[in-house]
């Protein structure tokens, strides 16, 4: 499935929709956006992932990516992180750094 | 024949000019048409391609070159010769910027040589910038193929194999310089076999510098780690392992101090000196000590390798902390595992179970774990082997994504050792 990731900024969060596959080529769109929302001084980054399949350590690495761009404060939320997904974020550790959540409201 | 387009503003044209380019044109074996800047927004892919453009002075520098762009096809312009209608300042300005020019009254002979030289002018200049790229190209291509060089004395040349035991790898880059790498080396004066795959995340040169760094980090710290040095961080809480049940016997082995070291003092140099570039490594590293056939290792944040054992069981090596170079504080956990004979430890990366075939599909852990236990019996060479084709053929004629690394650890069973 064709790479999507659309953004929204409202107030003082940034919202990332994604969709199909987060791998060495489409991560460069993603790091794109959150530059995009690092200049807004965004506090919050919520990703939307219900629609993304499938992540790879370059997927990986645009939210470490997102981590460092953004102020220590600032919170990311990752929201409907499919299992196979997740185990990839757990494997590495990097779930330490970030919130995960089923829904946005939970 | 050649197509040659006229263009004026019509109301500010000088007729006879115009009809006189027309005549010559006509003259000289073109079909000719005519137009003002307005009709050129009109044109469809449809309309020919002029091969000549006579474009009147008086539209202005800018305008004669916005002509020009109009006709622009892959980056090339047709050949643009602008003349005056009435105006000879206006078509001083278009000679200074760059076009070529006839004057009337027009002749055969004169417009055709003009258009000759531009032909050649612009064909020149043509040749010199395919040149400067195809230069630059090849350039980079020696560049990258000195990378690939260099990289590949940062793999080990020779694998150090201890008596009893098999040591093979694979290796297999995605492109010509790689993420992926594997080490195998000895530490304590011999007492103790290193061995590494990692995965630094990314591809290509960047991944590449990170690679030479990181496995310089790792292996010069267990290297000169003396193995009097006792484990002393405090990032350090408790041994896992088939065999943990609370004993602290392997913390006081002898590859402990280096094996942590290694580790810890790699995640703190990257974390310290690299966290902005957002790079980071997955890797298995593990301490064998041949004699007893007991393998210490920290897995930071790394595909778990499998270990296959002669008895029929099967043992995964999940992470016992994060990737390395991820987050400043990470913790490690000391993980263990007992090779007896004839039991294969396999480590990876995830170019093996995220290879993809044609349609898209990932090879997968389990089609993995279920070849490596039909091969329990192989030893190390022929499990890499058997991987290696397995993967290849599945991913067919797909292109390759990701580097592809492959290590197998194997205690050679009984009446099979050597000498």
């Amino acid at each position: 499935m064709a790479f999507k990731a659309k953004m929204r900024i409202e107030g003082s969060t940034a919202t990332v929709r994604l969709e199909g596959e987060l791998d060495g080529r489409s991560a460069p769109e993603l790091n794109e956006l959150v530059v995009r929302a690092a200049d807004q001084r965004v506090e919050r980054l919520v990703l939307l992932l219900e629609d993304l399949s499938y992540m790879s350590s370059a997927g990986i690495r645009s939210l470490v990516f997102a981590h460092q761009k953004m102020p220590e404060e600032t919170e990311i939320l990752l929201v409907g992180t499919r299992p196979d997904v997740a185990e990839t974020i757990r494997l590495t550790g990097f779930d330490r750094s970030i919130v995960m959540r089923e829904t946005l409201e939970a | 024949m050649p197509n040659a387009l006229v263009v004026f503003e019509a109301e500010s044209a000088v007729p006879n000019v115009v009809a006189e380019l027309d005549e010559v044109l006509r003259a000289d074996g073109f079909d000719v048409a005519f137009s003002t800047p307005d009709d050129l927004t009109m044109r469809t892919e449809a309309s020919p391609q002029p091969d000549l453009l006579m474009v009147s002075a008086s539209l202005g520098l800018q305008r004669v070159a916005l002509v020009g762009q109009h006709f622009m096809v892959d980056g090339r312009v047709p050949t643009i010769i602008s003349f005056p209608e009435d105006d000879l300042s206006a078509l001083e300005e278009c000679v200074e910027g760059g076009f070529d020019y006839v004057t009337p009254p027009f002749r055969r002979t004169l417009l055709r040589s003009r258009m000759n030289s531009c032909q050649e002018k612009s064909e020149l200049t043509t040749t010199v910038e395919e040149m400067a790229a195809l230069a630059s190209l090849r350039e980079y291509e020696r560049e990258l193929h000195i990378a690939h060089e260099i990289q590949s004395g940062f793999l080990p040349e020779n694998l150090p194999v201890p008596a009893g035991w098999e040591v093979g790898a694979r290796f297999r880059p995605a492109k010509q310089v790689a993420g992926d790498f594997y080490d195998v080396f000895t530490i304590v004066n011999g007492r103790r076999l290193a061995f590494v795959v990692a995965d630094v995340c990314d591809k290509g040169i960047g991944a590449a510098l990170f690679m030479a760094l990181i496995r310089t980090l790792l292996r010069h710290t267990a290297e000169h780690t003396g193995a009097s040095r006792l484990v002393e961080d405090e990032f350090l809480l408790s041994v896992d392992g088939e065999g943990a049940g609370g004993s602290a016997a392997p913390l006081l082995s002898l590859g402990a101090g280096p094996l942590v070291q290694a580790i810890l003092g790699t995640n703190r140099y990257m974390a310290r000196n690299h966290l902005k570039q957002g790079y980071f490594a997955t890797m298995f590293f593990g301490v064998l000590d041949p004699v007893s056939g007991v393998v210490l290792y920290i897995n930071g944040g790394h595909n778990p390798p499998v270990v296959v054992h002669a008895d029929g069981r099967r043992t995964l090596l999940p992470p016992t902390g994060p990737a390395v170079g991820i987050l400043p504080d990470s913790s490690y956990t000391l993980g263990y595992v007992q090779l007896d004979q004839g039991d294969t430890l396999f480590a990876y990366t995830d170019g093996v179970v995220e290879a993809r075939d044609i349609q898209g599909h990932l090879y997968g852990m389990p089609k993995l774990v279920d070849l490596l236990e039909s091969n329990r019996g192989s030893d190390a060479e022929t499990m890499l082997e058997e991987v290696d084709a397995s993967v290849r053929h599945f991913a067919g004629h797909a292109e390759q994504s990701d580097d592809i690394t492959t290590l197998a650890l194997r205690r050679t069973p009984a009446g099979f050792a050597g000498p």
